[in-house]
């Protein structure tokens, strides 16, 4: 047994110290269980790790990375969060032992925040999720959508699962369907969301206020003329082409002379008797409900097969599409290692 | 019920009943003997001239609201499925599938709503109501003052009002679709009018959507038309130059007409003359007549700024949203919608005015042709870092998504560098370690600095360290929080391997609470005492000693008379003779005081009296000593018994044994 310590027992002190750091060190948290990381410490990285609180000249630093009325997908690049976290840590790091042990713990705390992204935001009733750190995508839009409709839903699938115009759709914790990690409006016109996992095909949907009955602009008419699609009296499906406007599936509103946008209802009601499928010839105000429903408009990203007609987004937009010549002569391998 | 995520539409629900007063007789037959009739009086109520707001699930276009409605039938969800039948509008008892409650748009200028008011003039005069004088929910309501013309415009027909109308069958445990009611069965009422967006002039039109009851006054409705297939955007009658006539006009001027009328341009159907219809028209007379207007003063509400009556339009959204605050909000939201809503029509107009009693009214603004749909399909879709594609932009941008920026380096040379943020368009690799090393962590934001081929410096990453960095220092409380995390934590675990290197002692477990060093040290040492106990503490000393040997040296009997101051020989002499025992009383013990007497006197009794009174006190004093009172108890559980208590009770054991 030595009478003093030695600059060589107190090294290997720090050392097996270091290297039994999960043994040493437990911080029980009463939601989450036990971890290396204390809790707070643990959830401060996570939101930081999503982007919260970090200037938005930061994210998007230049505006015409993202104009007036756009939506600019993107991955999340986690050697830029991981740097944020190392900035993060190297607080109060003086000596040449608190980098020691910085270095032994640097393991653990990434793990912990790994996990720790999926709980920040966790809506009610939905299971909690736990795995290890993956891929994270999102988007940022500005535009009028925004501001002028608040509580915009967005949901993102890992497959394409759910019917372009299904009312219902899945769970957050379906395995088919992906978590989103945040949603914020940054600004009044901006959308900063976060997806856990690349998906495949991305909704954005009109709030539902309730259930909405209206009518359609097709694109051909002039703009004072109004459309209503008919569906089938029976099953409520929309009678096809589903994706256009033809004289077999909608009719043209008829409107009250005179009087702005006041609808000939009865007339209207004839109109549609005489086109929707199992109409018997005339229609109850139920029937008439039911042809006048107007589900929240919903837009599909991402979609392979474009049945609305509407603006896809392919899914190779999401892979590199820049060839290696033109690569190495802007960046170097050294700066960022790309999965070619 | 339906499943979650369905519903079911009814086309009504008709109550057996309408609301009303009832008698009910009893009769019964087939007796011996006649039973008198039981009569009974049943009231069946149903609103009438307001709807409670409970009845009242959700409206749509929202109350206040700007948006580009359109395209969407404004609507009002009642929870009573039976609400809108529970009443006959031809004006008897009997039901009908007709409904008596109707939703009417009107747009800002059409109509007057009226403010409390009571309720036999909330009907047009001359309509016949049933049991109109006691049939009513409220004493005062509001109603919707309207012309004729207009009423040919906006009202439904009366073949349309069934149509309105429907029973929605939800799932209660749907939230989306539920909303919190309670059976599920809603009744919905529909308008019949597009609240459409002004296209020719390109300004946002301000609509109020009002559940009137139609009851007594179906003739009033239009009759049918043939249909057109587009419309146009007008309003059905456009009374808005109502809102500058000066107020302080008496009322001659404002019945002969003229210019005492402020030269306001009215409709066809208006008071005024003739002549200053055409003298200016309304957009003139509006920007040029500067002076308050009487639709505010009338409705009472504070007096406003001048300025166009397009510009109340967003003044009134603005006025709803601060009296939202007050606490009187129920009534002041209301009154605050009615802006714009409260020229005085009935005063001026010379056709026939008609009124209708409104249950529930809102309103809302549509600002804009631009749809969700069309803004939607507009949208500009592409991945962060690149380029808009129709616009050149000046931005220095790179496929990898990197940005050229000004960069001001330590030396004070102005430089350009790359910054790219958090949000790449491609997949990028987490980190460069290979598998099996150490991770590796940056200390300085320098570390993260690269230089690219064209000699540029990469500052994205060293950016994001130090953002990461300020953002942790703005915050004192993870500040102390890591320190806590190093010190406490690691700190306390570093020193107990120390103490393993150096201490040959085996130290509890690492992951109890708190490890108390002095007080382990001294554990430990009270352990080994105990065990090496005649080693460390030495032998214990016996309770009692064994008594002194008595040092006796010659003949005992003679150190006794010695001491005595005895003569021995004497006595043993005449011991001899009498006996020891009568030689011993024989003889004179010798006395301390001279001649064997002491002195007794009043003093002496004093002394003797304070001697032993002392001498008493002080033997009390040790036999029952006076309690002591400490003034603070040692709180908490007893401490747990320790090698030192086991030592204690040990010697006691031993004690008692003796």
């Amino acid at each position: 047994m030595p009478k003093y310590v030695d600059s060589k027992i107190a090294i290997n002190a720090v050392v097996s110290a270091v290297a039994e750091y999960k043994g040493l060190v437990k911080d029980h948290d009463p939601d989450d269980g036990d971890h290396v990381t204390p809790g707070e410490i643990r959830r401060f990285l996570a939101r930081l790790r999503l982007l919260h609180g970090v200037p938005f000249s930061y994210i998007v630093p230049d505006a015409d990375l993202l104009p007036i009325e756009t939506i600019r997908f993107f991955y999340i690049d986690r050697a830029w969060t991981d740097a944020l976290v190392q900035g993060v840590l190297s607080v109060a790091t003086i000596t040449t032992v608190d980098r020691v042990q910085l270095e032994a713990v640097y393991p653990h705390i990434r793990n912990e925040v790994d996990e720790a992204e999926r709980a920040i935001r966790r809506p009610k009733e939905e299971a909690r999720l736990q795995d290890k750190g993956g891929t994270i995508t999102g988007f940022l839009m500005r535009s009028r959508l925004v501001s002028g409709w608040p509580n915009l839903h967005v949901r993102a699938y890992s497959r394409d699962v759910i019917a372009d115009d299904a009312l219902t759709t899945a769970a957050e914790s379906h395995p088919d369907r992906m978590k989103v990690l945040r949603m914020e409006r940054l600004a009044p016109a901006v959308l900063l969301v976060l997806f856990d996992g690349v998906p495949a095909v991305v909704h954005i949907e009109e709030p539902r206020q309730g259930i909405q009955f209206g009518v359609r602009i097709a694109e051909n008419d002039p703009p004072n003329q109004r459309r209503v699609k008919v569906r089938d009296n029976n099953t409520g499906d929309p009678k096809p082409p589903t994706d256009e406007f033809t004289a077999g599936n909608s009719v043209v509103v008829p409107f009250r002379k005179n009087a702005p946008g006041v609808i000939n209802v009865t007339e209207l009601r004839k109109l549609l008797a005489a086109k929707a499928p199992n109409s018997g010839g005339s229609l109850e105000p139920n029937e008439y409900a039911l042809q006048m429903l107007r589900f929240p408009y919903r837009q599909v990203f991402g979609d392979p097969k474009d049945d609305e007609g509407v603006k896809f987004f392919e899914l190779d937009k999401f892979k590199v599409t820049i060839s290696l010549k033109d690569w190495k002569t802007t960046v170097s391998d050294s700066i960022v290692k790309v999965n070619l | 019920m339906p499943k979650t995520g369905h519903f079911i539409l009814h086309s009504n629900v008709i109550p057996t009943v309408t609301a009303g007063r009832y008698e009910l007789v009893t009769d019964q037959t087939g007796l011996p003997f006649t039973v008198a009739a039981e009569r009974t009086h049943v009231i069946v109520a149903s609103p009438r001239y307001t709807m409670p707001t409970d009845q009242i699930l959700s409206t749509f276009p929202p109350a206040n609201a700007e948006g580009a409605f359109g395209d969407r039938l404004p609507q009002i969800v009642l929870k009573r499925r039976t609400l809108p039948w529970e009443r006959n509008p031809e004006g008897v008892a009997t039901p009908s599938s007709i409904p008596w409650l109707a939703m009417v748009v009107v747009a800002e200028g059409e109509a007057q709503l009226s403010s409390a008011t009571p309720v036999a003039q909330c009907v047009t005069e001359g309509t016949k109501l049933l049991d109109a004088a006691t049939d009513k929910d409220v004493e005062q309501g509001l109603y919707l003052a309207v012309t004729e013309t207009v009423v040919k415009k906006i009202f439904p027909c009366k073949q349309d009002l069934e149509l309105m109308v429907h029973v929605r069958e939800v799932n209660i445990d749907d939230t989306e679709l539920a909303n919190g009611d309670d059976d599920g069965w809603l009744a919905v009422v529909l308008a019949n009018r597009l609240p459409v967006f002004d296209e020719a002039n390109k300004k946002p039109v301000r609509y109020m959507a009002c559940l009137v009851n139609l009851e007594g006054q179906l003739d009033a409705l239009p009759p049918p038309e043939p249909p057109v297939d587009h419309f146009n955007f007008a309003l059905a009658q456009d009374w808005r130059a109502l809102a500058t006539i000066d107020p302080r006009i008496g009322p001659d001027p404002r019945v002969m007409g003229g210019n005492f009328a402020g030269n306001v341009a009215l409709p066809a159907g208006a008071r005024a003359s003739r002549r200053s219809d055409r003298a200016t028209r309304a957009p003139n007379a509006a920007i040029e007549y500067r002076a308050p207007r009487v639709g505010s003063s009338i409705d009472g509400a504070a007096a406003m700024n001048d300025q166009p009556v397009s510009g109340q339009w967003s003044s009134a959204t603005q006025h709803v949203n601060t009296v939202a605050l007050d606490p009187d909000a129920k009534r002041l939201v209301r009154d605050g919608m009615a802006i714009g809503f409260r020229l005085p029509i009935e005063l001026f107009a010379r056709e026939k005015v008609l009124r209708f009693p409104v249950l529930a009214h809102w309103s809302f603004t549509t600002n804009e042709g631009a749809t969700f749909e069309s803004l939607m399909r507009d949208l500009d879709v592409s991945l962060l870092g690149s380029a808009p594609a129709e616009t050149p932009s000046d931005a220095e941008l790179v496929q990898t998504g990197h940005i050229g920026l000004d960069h001001r380096s330590r030396r004070g040379d102005r430089m350009r560098a790359w910054y790219r943020g958090p949000c790449v368009p491609f997949p990028t690799k987490r980190d460069q370690s290979k598998p099996g090393e150490p991770l590796e962590i940056a200390h300085s934001a320098d570390q993260l600095r690269r230089v690219v081929p064209d000699g540029r410096e990469d500052l994205s990453y060293a950016a994001a360290f130090e953002i990461g960095r300020l953002l942790a220092l703005s915050q004192l409380s993870i500040v102390s929080a890591l320190m806590r995390f190093r010190s406490e934590q690691f700190g306390a675990g570093r020193i107990r391997r120390l103490l393993e290197e150096i201490a040959a002692v085996k130290l509890p477990s690492a992951l109890d609470a708190s490890v108390d060093l002095s007080r382990f040290v001294a554990l430990g040492m009270m352990d080994e005492m105990v065990i090496n106990r005649t080693r460390i503490i030495g032998p214990r000393r016996p309770i009692a000693d064994p008594g002194r040997p008595l040092d006796v040296r010659g003949d005992l009997d003679e150190i006794i008379a010695t001491g005595l101051g005895l003569d021995l020989a004497a006595i043993r002499k005449t011991g001899d003779r009498v006996g020891i025992m009568a030689a011993l009383e024989q003889t004179i013990a010798p006395v301390a005081s001279k001649d064997g007497r002491i002195e007794i006197n009043k003093q002496t009794v004093l002394g003797l009296n304070n001697g032993l009174r002392t001498e008493l006190g002080r033997v009390l004093e040790v036999a029952a000593p006076a309690p002591v009172i400490r003034a603070g108890r040692r709180r908490g559980a007893a401490p747990q018994a320790d090698s030192l208590d086991a030592l204690i009770e040990d010697a006691i054991d031993d004690e008692e044994e003796l």
